[in-house]
């Protein structure tokens, strides 16, 4: 085929200096899950049950944030585009092995992952414990949908794209990144129900900002992380059933007792109620782990004696999504109380 | 793994709990026994700047007006009160306070240059010093983030330096002391505390001297780092750090104590605030003094008042260097087009109190604006 040849080289030659520059940009791989980052309203002003536009595909951000496109060479891979009360182990496991495979080309240097809010932090943990590379992996989302006015999603995006090439962001564990605020996923927490400035770590606080001039650090994290951890989910397709135990004045334990009776290998507790001692020594009694969290959302579940008696796993300062994420990781390797509150400790 | 665990072997801790027991029976008052030494507990400093936590009151209920003459805490007081350090640290204590005052005095007018650097060339001898692991330093709390941000610039080493001090005197009923003291004893002899630069730990936070700052008049949680938080905590059970500061300090630092000017030829830099109309000639009037720069504590994001921008022009006119912060208290102040034309530097987050700090020290090496604003973005 001597024409369809010649087309090629043409082709060839034509678009060579176009890529040339864009060998010349870093590659940043774009996951996407879904999300408000993702989603489209009716009209401008409506940010709230913004799910009556078509979503917002990996291209129509691409397309809407070409400056993106300016600074990195972006591959898609789409995960999903759901909202974050939609994701699942299967869709965790799926990102994290996705992410661990594009990360080891070396010609990838960082990622993004869009996300909807209200789940972020669960999701940006579990890569921080399971993701096996230094190489920035920075969590987005936004608070107003895409359509909206004033919508923050494509600033975050931009910024997102930005820290994935900073160089000073490798090896700092997954990031989570909106309004302007660098977050490590083991501390952040979302605190408010719509506000762009949700995303807080409470005492700890932020490590470092999105500037228009720079991306900026102040802290490296210490806790384990990515690279430097010791949960391997490459040939793991389900993960142990751990669910959460809110604690409040004359909580019943029927609860408990449910869940312990639908198969639940861990709970977490946030905080505790009397009517849950009973029912924790019967789940013990079956194997079932119990980490103490608590619900006031900043401060450490100390590891005291006491704790440690009663063979409870203290948290340290996880909230109790967070808890259920590691201990979910931390039962594919132990069941001993010692064992997990080492982990508990460390990561 | 960042923690350490407090808990001694049983033995050593039967004999110790005896030691004290046995001490406090026979002399209640006195400071407990240094433990034996084949303990081998960590050797901790405790160095007194004073402060509130150095003072007492003439009832305990006197929570505002404590300290001057003959109301003050002698360094070996605070070790004989809290015999539990004993179990964590050999203590010993060294005394930089200022001269004792009358009751009027003003407060904290040790806080002088002259005094840093003795302050500073002491704890670079500490940190020299291989008998030493840590060392605590007690400070009124007004200024004490910028002393901290001093020493955090110009001590060269990865041994914890601890500054301490409390909102309530000694004295006082529930007073916040005792915990930060054992806290702070307990940071800087734990080794995850090393290599973190200069700490300020109170109320069970652990915050970096570059970014801590006083918040609040009188509550115990006064001590914040505004825009990045605590990197730690200093819980019952253990201490604990989730972060570590990014920035340059003290073994990465570039400033030494020992190589720095005389304290009467350090440069001078002064603040000027900005605010509506505020008059120009307030920077004139620096400018005449002799100034070598000036912070100015912008308006917004780091802007100065339109009325001081030609009094600015006329003092750079003269060398003096200007450096921008953001009188928000929260937030960088941003390296732009326009910023970079008016030849004023950007402070990044840093407080106009300790930008001023920065901006005295690098003044010692360059009056070049590139090289400054290498130094605002590197500490």
């Amino acid at each position: 085929m001597p024409h369809t040849q010649r087309l090629l080289t043409l082709l060839l030659v034509l678009a060579a200096p176009v890529a040339v520059a864009a060998a010349d940009l870093p590659k940043v791989m774009l996951f996407t899950t879904g999300g408000t980052i993702q989603s489209r309203a009716s009209y401008r002003a409506k940010l709230h049950e913004y799910n009556d536009g078509p979503r917002v595909t990996p291209a129509d951000i691409l397309k809407d944030v070409p400056e993106a496109s300016a600074l990195a060479k972006i591959e898609v891979v789409e995960v999903s585009n759901i909202g974050s009360g939609g994701i699942n182990t299967t869709l965790l496991l799926k990102l994290a092995k996705g992410l661990n495979a594009e990360l080891a080309k070396p010609d990838v240097t960082g990622a993004v992952v869009t996300h909807g809010t209200g789940t972020l932090e669960e999701t940006a943990y579990f890569l921080h414990l399971t993701v096996k590379s230094k190489k920035p992996v920075v969590v987005i989302g936004a608070m107003r949908p895409w359509s909206a006015i004033s919508r923050d999603g494509p600033l975050n995006f931009y910024n997102a794209v930005r820290t994935a090439i900073t160089p000073e962001a490798v090896g700092k564990g997954v990031l989570v990144l909106l309004n302007d605020t660098i977050h490590s996923a083991r501390l952040v927490t979302k605190n408010n129900t719509y506000h762009v400035e949700t995303f807080v770590a409470r005492e700890i606080g932020p490590i470092g900002f999105a500037d228009s001039d720079r991306v900026v650090f102040y802290r490296t994290p210490l806790t384990r992380h990515t690279a430097d951890s010791e949960f391997d989910i490459s040939s793991i397709d389900s993960l142990p059933q751990v669910d959460v135990v809110y604690g409040y004045q004359e909580a019943s334990s029927a609860g408990v007792d449910a869940l312990v009776a639908d198969g639940a290998k861990g709970l977490v507790f946030a905080d505790s109620s009397p009517e849950y001692r009973q029912a924790i020594l019967r789940a013990q009694g079956t194997g079932v782990v119990i980490v103490q969290s608590d619900r006031k959302g900043s401060g450490r579940v100390l590891a005291t004696d006491s704790v440690a008696s009663r063979g409870v796993i203290a948290s340290d300062n996880l909230n109790p999504q967070k808890a259920r994420i590691l201990l979910r990781l931390a039962l594919t390797k132990t069941t001993q109380p010692r064992e997990l509150q080492r982990i508990f400790n460390e990561y | 793994m960042h923690r350490i665990d407090l808990f001694l072997p049983r033995a050593a801790l039967a004999a110790l709990t005896l030691a004290c027991c046995l001490s406090l029976t026979l002399h209640a008052q006195e400071i407990p026994p240094l433990p034996p030494k084949e303990l081998k507990l960590p050797h901790v400093v405790l160095m007194s700047m004073g402060g509130t936590i150095a003072s007492k009151g003439d009832t305990r209920l006197n929570l505002t007006n404590y300290g001057g003459k003959g109301m003050r805490v002698e360094p070996d007081e605070w070790v004989s009160d809290l015999p539990e350090v004993s179990l964590i640290a050999r203590i010993t204590t060294e005394d930089f306070r200022a001269p004792e005052r009358e009751r009027d005095a003003p407060f904290e007018h040790g806080s002088t240059h002259a005094h840093w650097y003795k302050v500073a060339t002491r704890l670079q001898e500490l940190a020299n010093d291989p008998s030493v692991d840590g060392v605590v330093v007690t400070h009124g709390t007004n200024v004490m983030a910028e002393t901290a941000w001093f020493m955090n610039l110009v001590v060269n080493t990865k041994k914890p330096i601890v500054f301490v001090g409390s909102q309530r005197p000694w004295t006082g009923i529930s007073g916040d002391g005792p915990l930060n003291m054992y806290n702070a004893i307990r940071v800087a002899a734990s080794p995850v505390a090393a290599n973190k630069g200069v700490l300020h730990a109170m109320n069970q936070n652990i915050n970096a001297a570059r970014d801590v700052t006083k918040s609040s008049a009188y509550r115990v949680q006064t001590f914040q780092s505004i825009d990045v938080g605590a990197m730690g905590v200093a819980d019952p059970d253990i201490v604990k750090f989730y972060l570590e500061p990014t920035r340059r300090h003290t073994f990465k630092s570039e400033f030494n104590i020992a190589t720095l000017p005389d304290p009467a030829k350090l440069p001078n830099v002064e603040i000027a605030y900005a605010y509506t109309e505020v008059p120009g000639y307030i920077i004139d009037a620096m400018v005449a003094n002799g100034v070598k720069g000036i912070v100015v504590d912008g308006t917004g994001a780091g802007s100065p008042a339109g009325s001081q921008m030609d009094a600015i022009k006329r003092a750079q006119a003269k060398g003096v260097v200007v450096v921008v912060t953001a009188r928000t208290h929260g937030g960088r102040v941003q390296d732009t087009p326009r910023r970079r034309e008016s030849g004023i530097i950007p402070a990044d987050n840093l407080l106009p109190e300790k930008a001023r700090i920065l901006l005295q020290l690098a003044l010692t090496k360059t009056t070049d604006p590139k090289e400054i604003k290498r130094i605002f973005d590197e500490y």
